[in-house]
């Protein structure tokens, strides 16, 4: 059973994934991400990662996308001209990716793969360990990714100010 | 000792499928930073190869055994969040205020 829904998830990801590459329209795009994201949180749910499973349906695939198509609406249609100013782009590409996957592939060989230690009971990656786990050993990274969200949000609150001059003028 | 299998209820998915299919996508999304030049496409390219590099995250963190996995995923959710919000304010800011055709037309730092 488990190995459906990894198969039918894992082909969606990829289906996905070459058509958020391969669209020529960006809310086509953005609308292959959100198939990419649902079928991956459907995995994370195969690897016993309920909450990260739900983090990523709510937010993810939720809100980013939503602000992805905002900004898509906002803009309008962005043309891309058939002609790349950069030479040999496409070919200097191909060279990039044949080596990372090359890469990616002796890595992969090289991986002693291994049996989980203690087999994960059935309570693994529940909101109640990782409630624990992040105000415990993880608050200081915790605390930290709040600073981080401010500052994106201050930053973006500045950066998308019709007015750039200084306040109270 | 088997080596790298899951013991997902009866089946025994092994880790490196989800390995491989996490490669998979990384490079997808390496592929679409490289070869595109819409700058919105290039921001969707990048969030997929950070959902591939949590999908290793989270396959380790259940080989282990180990919490600690899932909780780097959820940081990279957060720091993916401020990139996206960051990155298309800046795109906002850019593309609204000019007529730009794509992403090669942001060369004035071209030397």
């Amino acid at each position: 059973m488990a190995e459906v829904v990894f198969w039918v998830a894992a082909l969606l990801a990829l289906l996905g994934g070459v058509g958020v590459v391969v669209s020529r329209q960006p809310i086509r795009s953005v609308l292959s991400l959100v198939v990419v994201m649902l079928a991956l949180a459907v995995l994370f749910l195969l690897l016993s990662a309920q909450f990260v499973f739900v983090v990523q349906i709510i937010v993810y695939a939720g809100a980013v996308m939503v602000l992805f198509l905002f900004v898509i609406a906002l803009l309008g249609p962005i043309k891309e001209s058939a002609q790349g100013r950069l030479r040999l782009q496409f070919t200097a590409s191909v060279i990039v990716i044949l080596i990372m996957g090359g890469f990616f592939w002796v890595m992969l060989n090289g991986v002693q793969f291994r049996a989980p230690q203690n087999p994960a009971p059935g309570v693994f990656g529940t909101v109640e360990q990782i409630g624990v786990a992040l105000f415990t050993s993880y608050l200081y990274p915790f605390e930290l990714t709040s600073v981080l969200l401010l500052v994106a949000a201050v930053g973006a609150i500045y950066l998308s100010r019709v007015d750039k001059g200084t306040p109270g003028e | 000792m088997n080596n790298g299998l899951l013991h997902l209820g009866s089946s025994t998915l092994a880790s490196s499928d989800f390995l491989i299919l996490a490669g998979l996508l990384f490079l997808l999304g390496a592929v679409g930073v490289l070869v595109r030049r819409n700058p919105i496409v290039i921001l969707v390219c990048i969030e997929l190869m950070l959902n591939a590099a949590n999908l290793t995250l989270i396959t380790f963190a259940r080989q282990q055994g180990n919490l600690d996995g899932q909780i780097f995923a959820l940081l990279t959710m957060v720091v993916a969040a401020a990139e996206a919000v960051i990155g298309l304010a800046v795109l906002v800011d850019i593309f609204g205020a000019r007529e730009l055709d794509d992403i090669d037309d942001l060369s004035e730092l071209n030397g």
